[in-house]
């Protein structure tokens, strides 16, 4: 009666164990003599001590541990073979738990406390993630992580489900480690206290429906939820126009899930909260699409001081004002971006960038954003291979003799570092068609000039002119306009 | 209004009030045919109950019939410069929020503003008619910002359906008026102390 029993040993750390035992039946707290040998120590180690609990080193095999109740010198013996030791990590501590509301993730960052353990060990971490008044479990998940023998910050993204706003999300962690070499028995640590992210239904001045106005992809699942003050109650909560079945958060907050959602209208889909006091709360919620992968990305220039891309956009993202899908032209040489302004409603997207000084070839990455998503196109372009010139204006004809005329004409451009060739089509009344070539080097914001003979005296006449690049011919410019002219009598 | 009015003074206030209830009654039917735009291209319930909005002057007025003729003008003013500077701020939302994706409301919200303006205008040519002219006009305080979109467009809502009912009592004001009776005219300015 009254001696010692149910010795257990618990170690956190490998080195040193926990041992605490029971003295039965419960006796008043008198001294206690501890005593422990193991193979490799000359003479035992003894200590007095008030509490049933001492620590002392982990055995390589086994310890003899004497425990003497000095009140009723009750005296026992134990044998601790490393088998028994139970090996249970010390409990993990959060170092952080930070919320991100725009996209509804919680971020975790706790430490491993790898220093207390050899290099290389297999930790496994499960984190559980609480919500709503009721603290209800939402999902565990095993993280897994190799110790360093150094103390590591471990981080780990959650994203919940339904607006952090809500209702409040709790977080605790546990960990196991798998030491191999340790032949005790082994068990998950204790959960580590409860971090909390608080929803705004736990401030009595917050209210309102959550997300707030935000933008997701057609075909996404959405949770919103209507946070009011005490005392309120809600008769509804709509999304369009349908009223949804409500799932109950907390005394102040109640949620519904709209699946698949569908796109919205241009001014987004509105999600609304009626309460029992006949007002009303809202948020809209925008659904539409990422940016498709720009096809036919092209660019030219017109007068070697621009460059003109034009591409075909893809599904309309049904994202408009401050939410629409935005462009960038990047050019990878020179480094310079330029935001290009586009039209959402019309199809035709074209972005122009700025012919650089003694740059030919242009690198481009077409850059396409919107909130849901982004994507690109590239296109590598020597721009001396895709002149596509303006029309040529002010087309003038002047006469040599009755047989013979001068056409003169202008073109809008700096063509200086190409040849053109232009195409002068004559027509008149008695004959065919007829086009005639003429090839010349490019001026700057000039004039062109050809010579025509071997006309018809007394003849009317219609002249146009259109040209290109000579060498890498791309496009032809659209044709001037019509000049009429009557070459005089022999 | 300003005492015994000379024939020609009388004679303008009456002609600027006749077309003041013209360009009411105008702009009443458009604040309506824009509110039922507003209402579906927000996608809002028509029969949704809005709380007074923070900024707008309310059309409803407690004995209407006791007030001089330069206070009428005075509330339509404040409220008309009121909603010049709302209206201002919805097309602004309006251009932020859709861009070009509904030009119609955007032109629809912009013709009313234009109205109202005009009708601002037209509310200062009565006062200045008055020789003590309209107040100064105090710096555009913005309205207040709504707490997200929905709310916006709840205040939109709220804007447009009181200032429908504003073009009705603007009406009502120009014609008491217009009316020569001595109950339409000014508590005397003190230039005109009798």
């Amino acid at each position: 009666l009254g001696h010692p029993q149910n010795l257990k040993c618990v170690t956190h750390n490998l080195h040193k164990m926990i041992c605490t035992w029971d003295v039965s039946p419960r006796r008043r707290h008198g001294q206690t003599d501890f005593c422990y040998t193991t193979n490799d120590l000359p003479t035992p180690v003894c200590f007095k001590t008030k509490e049933k609990r001492v620590e002392i080193p982990v055995p390589h095999s086994s310890s003899t541990v004497t425990i003497t109740t000095n009140s009723i010198s009750e005296t026992k013996v134990f044998k601790i073979h490393k088998k028994d030791v139970l090996f249970i990590p010390v409990t993990p501590r959060i170092l952080s738990l930070t919320p991100d509301f725009s996209t509804s993730t919680l971020n975790l960052k706790w430490s491993d406390n790898g220093s207390l353990f050899p290099d290389g060990l297999d930790a496994v971490w499960q984190i559980q993630i609480l919500r709503k008044e009721t603290m209800e479990k939402v999902t565990q998940v095993t993280y897994h992580s190799k110790l360093t023998h150094e103390d590591i910050i471990l981080s780990w993204n959650w994203t919940s489900d339904m607006p952090l706003e809500c209702t409040s999300h709790y977080v605790k962690i546990r960990c196991y480690i798998n030491v191999t070499q340790f032949v005790g028995l082994k068990e998950w640590s204790d959960w580590s206290p409860v971090e909390v992210i608080p929803g705004k239904d736990t401030d009595p001045s917050e209210s309102g429906v959550f997300p707030l106005d935000t933008v997701v992809a057609v075909g996404s699942d959405v949770t919103f939820c209507c946070v009011h003050e005490e005392g309120q109650n809600i008769t509804n909560m709509s999304y369009g126009s349908k009223p949804y079945p409500m799932i109950q958060l907390s005394s102040r907050s109640h949620a519904i899930r709209v699946l698949n959602a569908s796109a919205s209208d241009t001014s987004g889909t509105n999600v609304v909260c009626r309460l029992n006091n006949g007002m009303m709360e809202g948020t809209v919620l925008f659904v539409g699409y990422a940016p498709d992968i720009p096809q036919n990305l092209s660019c030219e220039t017109p007068n070697f001081q621009i460059i003109k891309c034009t591409w075909k956009p893809g599904r309309p993202s049904g994202l408009y004002g401050k939410r629409r899908t935005k462009y960038s032209l990047f050019e990878r040489t020179s480094g310079k971006n330029v935001s290009c302004e586009v039209n959402e409603m019309n199809r035709e997207r074209v972005c122009g960038f700025p012919v650089l000084p003694d740059q030919k070839t242009y690198d481009f990455i077409l850059g396409v954003s919107n909130p849901i998503g982004q994507a690109e196109s590239s296109l590598l372009v020597d721009i001396t291979q895709r002149v596509h010139p303006k029309t040529p204006e002010k087309l003038t004809v002047s006469e040599n003799n009755s047989t013979s005329i001068h056409l003169r004409w202008f073109i809008n451009g700096s063509f200086a570092q190409i040849r053109l060739l232009c195409q002068i089509e004559i027509s008149s009344g008695h004959s065919e068609q007829k086009i005639h070539n003429v090839s010349m080097p490019g001026g700057k914001f000039s004039a062109y000039t050809a010579h025509l003979n071997a006309l018809r005296p007394y003849t009317k006449y219609q002249f146009r002119v259109r040209c290109s690049a000579a060498e890498q011919f791309w496009k032809w410019s659209d044709w001037s306009r019509v000049e009429e002219y009557t070459t005089s009598e022999a | 209004m300003a005492g015994a009015d000379s024939p020609s003074a009388a004679l303008r206030r009456h002609d600027l009030c006749a077309r003041g209830i013209r360009l009411a009654g105008k702009m009443r039917s458009d604040v309506l045919d824009l509110l039922d735009t507003y209402v579906e291209q927000q996608g809002l319930d028509a029969s949704a109950s809005v709380a007074a909005v923070e900024g707008v002057p309310p059309a409803a007025v407690e004995r209407w019939d006791e007030q001089t003729g330069t206070q009428r003008l005075l509330e339509n003013l404040a409220a008309y410069r009121a909603f010049r500077s709302l209206l201002a701020q919805m097309l602004e939302e309006q251009q932020e929020q859709l861009g070009e994706a509904d030009a119609t409301l955007g032109r629809a919200l912009a013709a009313v503003l234009l109205q109202v303006s005009a009708f601002a205008y037209h509310l200062e040519e009565l006062l200045r008619l008055e020789s003590r002219g309209p107040p100064s006009e105090e710096e555009d305080r913005p309205p207040p910002q709504p707490q997200g979109l929905f709310e916006q467009k709840l205040r939109g809502l709220g804007v447009l359906r009181e200032l429908a009912q504003w073009a009705v009592r603007s009406a009502r004001d120009l014609r008491q008026l217009a009316k020569p009776s001595p109950g339409a005219s000014s508590s005397p300015s003190p230039a005109e102390s009798p």
